[in-house]
């Protein structure tokens, strides 16, 4: 094969969007070539072209062309009285393009993760809050805490790239210590040992966290083990932790959890620093939360009044809104998930979505888009909110972007 | 489409024209002298009880990047709109549509994000983009990156940081460079907690001092038009009008800008060990040739403070009302603090922050070099500004708030003594030509031929000075009416100003080989194109010359 068909691409599909994953392009398939992201390999390549892939735009399950499904789409947009419009994941122009839709027919725009985002809003919207970034993390830190079970599963190359990189600019990365605090199974500790690296496996139920991170805080004795983590914790120079939201799902109070880490870093500030950086979710969180809030001064959950947009949390919740049927027309925006995605049948339900989304039950017109980063150019923020990078295009198969698609259905009153 | 404002009386400093009855000419979005008409005039606005002035430009307002975001997200509360009334509750962390229409009825068609981290360039701009009206653009923050301060520290050649400060410039499509607390954000990093202009970081070893003096150069070398806008060490510390004098020794008489100038002219004389500083600070900028500033003015009320001085942010956050605030460190970048406050006419030192803004506006001898800002919303929202003029030009307003502040604050201001009342010449100097001489808009901040047909038309009848500049007649931005009696008529979108400095390509080899070894990103990432702002990002970029050719 000719190596000229290798190039770069923006991965959009986990809130790192690493973009130093080398594929090579053949007629339209791709495939990674770079090393050891075996993770990350089927979840890209997961968006090839399948023989199951609804290449053509659907009404429940005839095929119909692109047209008649935008006219079909029209017509019911056209006849809704209430439209939400669910975001699974698309970069700032899909965001925008739902806001400007939303503006133009007052409906509610939500993600499906808003609730994780709350939880970790909810500590800047009461108290104070240290946060740092990827690369700072990277070069900066002496330890790095990790809370939770699953967070090295879902950011497959977090360890890789941040946590246990090659290279640091400002700390030994031989003394770096890795403090693993939950309970992790064996395969997050074999990630996390990568290189032989030493690491500390703390193994505690989630909700004990606030409890043991108020222990090693004060001066009380404690267990030999514990004992060993606060010498690490006191002796750091720039201490990192980090989380995944919903790892703490089956908590008590997954908010008291997140927000103890946050007053343990904020603690640690007074001496030495600290910081947080949880990993937001794959499906674009940060993208349309930060888009978001520039647009409408909310990051999630709001509602066009005719005006402007208001803000209410359960209002504008769209799960809560679907299930009670609040809403007669749910339109569901899915450009980067591998999950099957929810429906409910007694509904309209439009899926503007990728070609290779899957669904519990068929929705009522299918549109397929391009993926960001595949199909078509984007920009998506990483999980530190500060960073965010541009997705190129890499496959022609002519997919236009949800931009493209939200502005024609957009145009229905006109 | 052949536009005429007849009539009106026309203030055009860089013209020499103060208060000339005369007609305007608009062709295609630029003004244009009379005898260039071609065809008949499509429109006429009688203008015989108007005054007419370039539109206004905010050269330092934080519209919009992460911090703003921050901001938006903590105080979700503000937002909820009360009938879209414009209290300065819902307008200190404003959408970008808000922030548009509210600086576009004013008559302020230009607008500066001065505090634009390169790494946060992508997110900045989008937003802008988002934010109608107005042109923008924004100040490249560097002196805190570790790729910067990693060269001084090696001795890397002037011209090595040359092509860095002018790479950056290109790659994060910015107008201007701007250091926030000099190499004390990243000495934050590593924990120290304060840095003075003479002081040694611990970990790179380098001064404030040093900073300064490298960029100032950069800048000077490159023809860059806007100088090094700077925040100075030491903000808002009682005392620091010393290590404010030094900052500006430290440029070694090349050009340099002082920003939000207010909170770096405190003394720390009298029993509370907070001072004025204004009249030891207005002795330099009179007398010193190169030096611009904007003042910073605070108001009190509500805000919320944003600022990539996290150092200094972090140690604010005690103050914090409501009390929540938030800080972060930056990709090796830069680094922010988010705090809100609120200004409080009761507390002494508020009221004595308010009296040194004001003495600082009142002692400069030239309005070139002064500018109108609250450095929104760090001071108080962009929203204030025709309050704030009122202040400046109206004595008697002026000294019946100043009578109604605690009287320590009367005792320590010499506030009352100031006789002076600014002139509407002083204040078009000041908020429309001098800003658009200090940025090299060549095309702006004039009414002369061939300027971009940026106007606002305000009415003379309006006698209350804050009526009058808070709700201009007709506002005109790119030829086109998009104000009209206050109701916005038309919506249409600005530039981005940039500037493009010439730069050696071995920079790239350099800082591509940095980038893969320390960041999480590659430079090609980094660097945003002029395609991309046009077709990604969604704005039109507008290329500012250099004042000469590289040195
Ligand atoms: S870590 Fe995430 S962003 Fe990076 S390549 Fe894997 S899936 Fe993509
Ligand atoms: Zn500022």
């Amino acid at each position: 094969m000719k190596s000229d068909n290798k190039r770069y691409i923006t991965c959009p599909f986990c809130s790192l969007h690493c973009d130093d994953i080398q594929v090579e392009v053949n007629n339209n398939k791709f495939k990674i070539v770079s090393e050891n992201i075996k993770d990350c390999t089927s979840k890209i390549e997961y968006f090839n072209i399948k023989k199951t892939s609804n290449l053509t735009a659907i009404s429940k399950y005839k095929k119909i062309n692109f047209n008649t499904a935008i006219n079909a789409a029209r017509k019911m947009i056209s006849r809704s009285e209430d439209i939400t419009l669910v975001n699974h994941g698309t970069d700032v122009n899909g965001v925008r393009s739902l806001l400007n839709f939303a503006a133009s027919h007052n409906c509610v725009v939500d993600h499906v993760n808003s609730k994780y985002l709350y939880r970790n809003l909810g500590i800047i919207q009461r108290k104070g809050y240290m946060a740092t970034s990827l690369t700072e993390t990277r070069n900066r830190s002496d330890v790095v805490i990790l809370f939770g079970n699953n967070i090295l599963k879902k950011s497959p190359r977090l360890i890789d790239k941040v946590i246990l990189p090659k290279h640091s600019l400002c700390t030994n990365l031989k003394s770096r210590k890795l403090l693993l605090v939950g309970d992790f199974d064996a395969q997050s500790v074999k990630i996390a040992k990568k290189n032989k690296h030493h690491i500390e496996n703390f193994k505690i139920d989630l909700n004990d966290i606030p409890e043991i991170l108020t222990k090693l805080m004060s001066d009380d004795k404690l267990s030999k083990n514990l004992e060993g983590i606060r010498k690490i914790i006191k002796k750091s120079k720039y201490l990192v932790a980090s989380w995944i939201t919903s790892d703490f799902d089956k908590c008590n109070d997954p908010d008291y959890v997140i927000s103890s880490i946050s007053d343990f870093i904020l603690s640690m500030n007074q001496t030495s620093r600290a910081a947080c950086m949880p990993i937001a979710g794959s499906l674009a969180d940060a993208t349309s939360s930060q888009t978001m809030s520039w647009i409408t001064g909310f990051p999630s959950r709001v509602k066009f009044n005719g005006k402007s947009f208001f803000h209410d949390r359960s209002i504008c919740d769209s799960q809560e809104i679907i299930r009670n049927r609040n809403t007669d027309l749910a339109i569901h925006i899915s450009t980067v998930n591998h999950n099957k995605v929810e429906l409910n049948d007694k509904i309209k339900n439009i899926f503007i979505g990728h070609i290779n989304s899957t669904f519990n039950i068929k929705p009522d017109i299918f549109i397929p888009v391009g993926n960001p980063g595949i199909d078509h150019r984007g920009i998506m923020f990483r999980t530190d909110n500060v960073v965010s990078v541009l997705l190129d295009k890499i496959r022609e198969i002519e997919l236009l972007s949800t931009q493209d698609v939200m502005n024609m259905l957009s145009e229905v009153d006109n | 489409m052949n536009l005429k404002l007849q009539g009106g009386k026309v203030y055009d400093p860089i013209n020499n024209v103060y208060g000339k009855r005369m007609d305007v000419y608009i062709n295609d979005g630029k003004i244009i002298k009379k005898n260039k008409i071609k065809g008949k005039i499509n429109k006429i606005i009688d203008c015989s009880d108007k005054i007419i002035m370039p539109g206004a430009i905010d050269m330092h307002t934080h519209i919009g990047g992460g911090k703003v975001n921050i901001a938006r997200m903590m105080l979700e509360e503000l937002h909820h709109d009360h009938n879209d009334s414009c209290d300065s509750s819902a307008i200190i962390a404003p959408t970008t549509i808000k922030t548009g229409i509210k600086y576009i009825q004013m008559g302020y068609t230009s607008c500066f994000e001065p505090a634009l981290l390169p790494i946060n360039a992508r997110q900045a701009h989008s937003e802008m983009a988002d934010i109608p009206f107005v042109d923008k653009g924004g100040y490249a923050l560097l002196g805190n990156d570790d790729f910067f301060l990693d060269l001084v520290k090696k001795k890397a050649s002037q011209s090595l940081i040359n092509d860095y400060v002018a790479f950056i410039l290109n790659a994060s499509q910015c107008i201007g460079i701007k250091v926030v607390n000099p190499g004390g954000i990243n000495a934050f990093k590593f924990n120290q907690r304060a840095l003075d202009v003479d002081e040694k970081s611990n970990y790179y070893d380098i001064t404030p001092r040093t900073i300064i003096k490298i960029l100032t150069k950069a800048i000077y070398d490159l023809g860059i038009p806007h100088p090094l806008h700077v925040h100075c060490s030491n903000l808002g510390v009682a005392g620091n009008y010393l290590s404010t004098i030094e900052t500006i020794k430290a440029a070694e008489s090349l050009p340099i800008h002082l920003t939000h100038i207010q909170f770096q002219s405190y003394g720390n004389n009298g029993d509370r060990n907070f001072s004025s500083a204004a009249p030891e600070i207005s002795h330099y900028l009179n007398k010193t040739k190169n030096l611009t500033c904007d003042v910073g003015q605070i108001m009190f009320g509500q805000t919320v403070t944003m600022s990539g001085d996290s150092m200094s942010q972090h140690k604010n956050h005690h103050h914090a009302h409501p009390d929540k605030w938030m800080c972060m460190d930056i990709e090796c970048d830069a680094g922010c603090g988010v705090v809100p406050f609120r200004y409080s006419d009761k507390s002494f030192v508020n009221g004595l922050q308010w009296a040194i803004g004001l003495e600082v506006f009142l002692l400069a001898k030239d309005p070139w070099k002064v500018f109108l800002t609250t450095d929104h919303p760090n001071g108080g929202p962009f929203t204030s500004y025709p309050h704030l003029i009122k202040l400046l030009m109206d004595r008697s307003f002026r000294n019946d708030i100043f009578e109604k502040l605690p009287k320590s604050v009367q005792e320590h201001s010499i506030l009352k003594s100031l006789k002076r009342e600014f002139t509407l010449k002083e204040i078009c100097i000041m908020t429309r030509s001098a800003p658009a001489k200090i940025l090299g808009l060549k095309n702006k901040g004039s009414l002369g031929d061939n300027c971009d047909a940026d106007i606002t038309i305000y009415d003379q009848n309006k006698k209350d000075i804050e009526d009058f500049f808070a709700n201009p007649s007709h506002v005109i931005k790119d030829g086109k009416i998009v104000v009209k009696n206050g109701k916005i008529v038309n919506y249409i979108w600005g530039k981005t100003q940039t500037v493009k400095p010439e730069y050696d390509a071995g920079i790239e080899k350099i800082l591509g080989k940095f980038f893969d070894k320390y960041h999480t990103m590659k430079l090609d990432n980094f660097k945003i194109s002029d395609d991309e702002m046009t077709n990604v990002i969604g704005s039109e970029i507008k290329v500012n010359e250099c004042i000469h050719k590289r040195k």
